[in-house]
């Protein structure tokens, strides 16, 4: 049974993956993701229900020379893109990776196997469902978007299939990366998706894409760099396999000072991969790609496996400067990127730095390491990925019902398509206002900051921020002119179907946080701070019940009866939308100083000379305030120097 | 009491006391500016007036914003008299912020665009000033929750005065006063037309009104959270308060938004960090 399970979160993306690129025809190409994503779904639940496991493959196959073999093969083609596009910095940090690989397994004939190769924990389990759940949603949305944008693209020949490829691909690896307890097969996994992610970017092979597809390679080779090296580090220090085990570094059993060099090490590895400032230009360049790959990179794989591997190694860093240098650094981005999001004219660009500063804000949760800023951490991991995942796809619906990114052109868009709007509206509005998930988690997370004053105040000024540049682009979309009754668009099954289940998702997992708080969040958290400690036997609820880190969260969560707040909306914005109406005859036109040239629902009035003009309404961006060219400079500066202080916290051991 | 009783006395009495209120403004300012001045009662005519008129709108959405905004200015007060978690309180208020700027936003018009972007500036300019009080909260007891507050025997004046002072100005700024009436004022020197509020009228208007009593009770009754023991000092102090802010508004000239958001990011967030520091330094971590 476990073998299965295993094998189909990890191994079925493969298969469907390489039977998607042989299939040419569209149809059965569709019918191909959609059944690999209600399997990966369904295993995804199933994991769920039975709970806690390890899982080490029987030895009849050589596993782990496969993923050496893999491994190089990945490096080598990191190689031959350097050369090709002739781009010096991705040669260099792959040379910096493959040269200690090579040292690692040639010279110190490492022998790498500690056991259990898998351990799928409570936090493990919570991504798998995010990757599988999520992550196929946006596969399915991709089927229909890919032919769209190829015929918006007139292309002569089809790259369907090598999209979907990778796309679903990425899943596997995803799975393999949050199961893996050897740590060299979680760096194996880690390349995976840096491949995966340089293969989305660079999808439509244009000048820009290339470029963006690069910078995301040799920055992710970067924390691929660190990471490697606190591998060897690892080995040579504390003397074998067994400490290459994940579950053994944060489980203690790993000692000394030694230990935490490489855990900063892989602090940073993280950061680079969750697009932490410096590194936030990666994120926003994979902005070229098609949106199916954006929504799939910022909800649920990718960025989010930086913020799962800081959050998996917390306890092997609690209580050390480390620990607040990682909280800080991530709170600064938390800051930076919010403020820099006001200036954004492009709504998948706001979207990317918003994603940003929320990983920040996961981080800076991290980096508290309390029992209830960890349970905060994992509350804004699942309900980032839902409405982040939810506005992408918004997006890409919205572009092609406009072809256009920028949010000037989405004035008015409640009038051209209003159940998209309502949708995306919807999702902004979780993004950060009462009772919504992520506001939440920015509770709890605020009142588990305390402990790091400092980060407390980013979490203060970064939350202001983000309701600014929120409401001003939901300000653009809801500019219409008087008229009631807009006709409701029609949208593809393939649009459609993700869409409203991540909406009514949104709604579900929100009223429902307290159970799924209980027998979910509350398990992952303690698995989170006390590590492997016999969660194999144990089910669900005995470690709900035993662990600190669960009664904190309840406090929090159990305070307060969150239900009376979706009363509240439900009383103050639903009901007055379904039931109360206007009549046409109450509509009058808006007041332009009696300048009007025409009836309720014109914008034109009489300019200079009684010329008929129609009026322009622009939104604001404070470009010379918070415009990258005017901020880029200095958060890019600070943030290169809290992130070598974090490195520098490795060192000294409180 | 129970807590049913507390809701319904505070839904139907707080608007009599924010009318009132609102009564004894226009008095106070009429006279400070050499005038006569309406009678005290002058703000229910009005609003009685305003909801006899046929209900007209720009669009429906508009509607549906405001009248969110008046629902959550209400919850957000509950929160208040109910002693539950502050932080709620700020982010309901937040809300319903935001849901009349959507209000403003939601129709094709110059002047309430000016008006909507404006007070988002006032949003940018109030709201980490309340939450960092949050914060404050927090450092001094442990907690966000007001009946920790009103427990207290110690008033939360002699520790957290700095961010007392730096809410001083968020009551300017929410009572839409001078130097801070950006987004629509209520004096005629408004140079937006009537900024935000331009293209509301009859009954959407008179429930804008409405949201403005609860919300000026809901701002006194947090400024009297700082002398909640015994409360009549703390309401002493929010009635101090809100006579400087009349006098505030008189002597004072409106500034730009851009002032606005760069003072409240200056000294508002310093007096805030400070107080918090402190509180850190002295009172270590919970």
């Amino acid at each position: 049974m476990t073998d299965w399970m295993m094998a189909i979160a990890i191994l079925l993306p493969v298969v469907s993956g390489l039977l998607i690129l042989a299939v040419r025809n569209y149809f059965a190409r569709g019918v191909i993701v959609v059944l690999t994503a209600v399997v990966l779904i369904a295993n995804s639940l199933l994991f769920a229900t039975k709970g806690p496991m390890t899982y080490t493959p029987s030895p009849g196959f050589d596993w782990a020379t496969l993923i050496a073999v893999l491994d190089y093969a990945i490096l080598v083609t990191y190689l031959v893109i350097g050369f090709k596009y002739r781009n010096w910095l991705v040669l260099l940090f792959t040379a910096t990776q493959l040269i200690p690989l090579l040292y690692f397994e040639f010279i110190m004939k490492a022998h790498v196997h500690p056991e259990p190769a898998f351990v799928v924990d409570h936090l493990a389990i919570v991504m798998t469902l995010i990757i599988s759940i999520i992550g196929s949603l946006i596969c399915v949305y991709a089927i229909r978007y890919m032919r769209d944008h190829e015929e918006h693209l007139h292309l002569a020949k089809s790259r369907q299939s090598r999209f979907l490829f990778w796309l679903v691909l990425f899943l596997g690896a995803m799975n393999g990366l949050v199961f893996a307890n050897n740590l060299v097969w979680l760096y194996f996994f880690w390349e995976v998706t840096t491949l995966c992610c340089f293969m989305l970017i660079a999808h439509d092979k244009t000048k820009i894409a290339l470029e963006n597809a690069a910078r995301a390679l040799w920055m992710n080779a970067t924390g691929g760099t660190a990471f490697i090296l606190g591998i060897i580090y690892l080995y040579v220090t504390q003397g074998g396999s067994s400490a290459l085990s994940v579950q053994n570094i944060i489980g203690g059993n790993v000692h000394g000072a030694a230990m935490l060099l490489p855990v900063a090490l892989l602090c940073y590895t993280g950061c680079t991969k969750a697009a932490q400032m410096p590194f936030q230009s990666w994120l926003l360049g994979a902005m070229v790609a098609p949106t199916p790959v954006s929504a799939l990179l910022h909800s649920s794989t990718m960025v989010k496996a930086g913020v799962y591997l800081v959050l998996r190694f917390a306890p092997a860093y609690a209580g050390t400067y480390l620990s607040t240098a990682v909280a800080i650094v991530g709170a600064f981005t938390f800051f930076g990127a919010s403020a820099l999001a006001i200036s954004q004219t492009t709504g998948k660009r706001v979207l990317a730095y918003s994603t940003i500063a929320n990983l920040g804000l996961i981080i800076a949760c991290a980096g508290i390491n309390t029992p209830l800023s960890i349970a905060a951490a994992i509350l804004l991991i699942i309900f980032h990925a839902i409405s982040k995942g939810l506005l992408f796809l918004c997006a890409g619906a919205i572009e092609h019902q406009i072809w256009s990114r920028e949010i000037e052109d989405m004035e008015g868009l409640a009038a051209k398509a209003p159940l998209v709007t309502l949708i995306t509206a919807a999702g902004m509005l979780s993004m950060f206002l009462p009772p919504f998930g992520m506001l939440l988690g920015k509770w709890v997370a605020l009142e588990a900051a305390y402990k790091v004053p400092l980060a407390a105040i980013f979490f203060v000024l970064a939350s202001s921020l983000t309701i600014v540049f929120w409401t001003k682009w939901l300000g653009r979309l809801l500019e219409v002119m008087p008229k009631l009754g807009w006709p409701l668009e029609k949208l593809s099954p393939s649009y459609s179907v993700p869409l409203w289940t991540l909406f009514i998702g949104i709604f579900v997992i929100g009223i429902g946080i307290g159970p799924i708080y209980s027998s979910f969040i509350s398990s992952a958290t303690s698995n989170v701070i006390s590590g492997m400690s016999a969660i194999v036997a144990s089910s669900w609820s005995d470690i709900a019940l035993t662990s600190s880190g669960a009664k904190g969260g309840a406090a929090v969560l159990g305070l307060f009866p969150l239900w009376s707040l979706y009363v509240v909306l439900g009383i103050a914005l639903v009901l007055p939308m379904l039931f109360m109406g206007l009549k046409p005859t109450q509509l009058r036109q808006v007041y332009l100083c009696g300048e009007q040239s025409g009836g309720v629902d014109t914008d034109e009035w009489l300019a200079e000379a009684d010329v008929k003009t129609k009026f322009i309404l622009g939104g604001y961006y404070f470009q010379g305030t918070v415009g990258e060219k005017a901020m880029n400079p200095w958060v890019n500066t600070v943030a290169i120097l809290l992130l070598a202080v974090m490195i520098g916290c490795g060192v000294f051991v409180r | 009491m129970n807590e049913l009783t507390i809701v319904i006395a505070t839904i139907v009495l707080a608007p009599i006391v924010g009318g009132l209120l609102f009564g004894i403004d226009r008095r106070i300012t009429a006279r400070l500016q050499g005038r006569y001045g309406p009678p005290i009662l002058q703000p229910f005519y009005d609003f009685f007036k305003l909801l006899g008129k046929e209900g007209i709108a720009v669009s429906k959405m508009q509607f549906v914003w405001i009248y969110c905004y008046l629902i959550l200015m209400i919850a957000s007060l509950l929160c208040l008299v109910l002693r539950a978690d502050f932080l709620v309180l700020v982010f309901l208020l937040g809300f319903a912020g935001v849901s009349l700027v959507l209000g403003g936003f939601s129709t094709k018009s110059p002047y309430s665009h000016f008006g909507a972007n404006r007070e988002l500036l006032q949003i940018l300019a109030y709201e980490p000033v309340l939450l960092l009080l949050a914060v404050g909260i927090y450092a001094k007891n442990g907690t966000f929750l007001i009946s920790a507050i009103t427990a207290h025997e110690e008033p939360m004046l002699a520790s957290l005065w700095p961010l007392f002072l730096a809410v001083l100005y968020v009551l300017t700024i929410k009572m839409r006063k001078s130097p801070f009436d950006i987004a629509t004022s209520h004096h005629a020197h408004q140079e937006i037309v009537k900024g935000i509020t331009t293209e509301f009228s009859g009954p959407f208007l008179a429930i804008y009104e409405l949201t403005e009593w609860y919300e000026i009770v809901l701002l006194l009754g947090v400024i009297a959270l700082f002398w909640a023991n015994p409360l009549w000092v703390g309401l002493l102090i929010a009635f101090a308060a809100f006579l400087l802010e009349l006098v505030v508004d008189n002597i004072a000239a409106r500034m730009t938004a851009r002032w606005m958001v760069r003072l409240s990011w200056s000294i508002g967030l310093f007096l805030g960090i400070v107080n918090i520091a402190y509180l850190y330094m002295t009172k270590g971590v919970f």
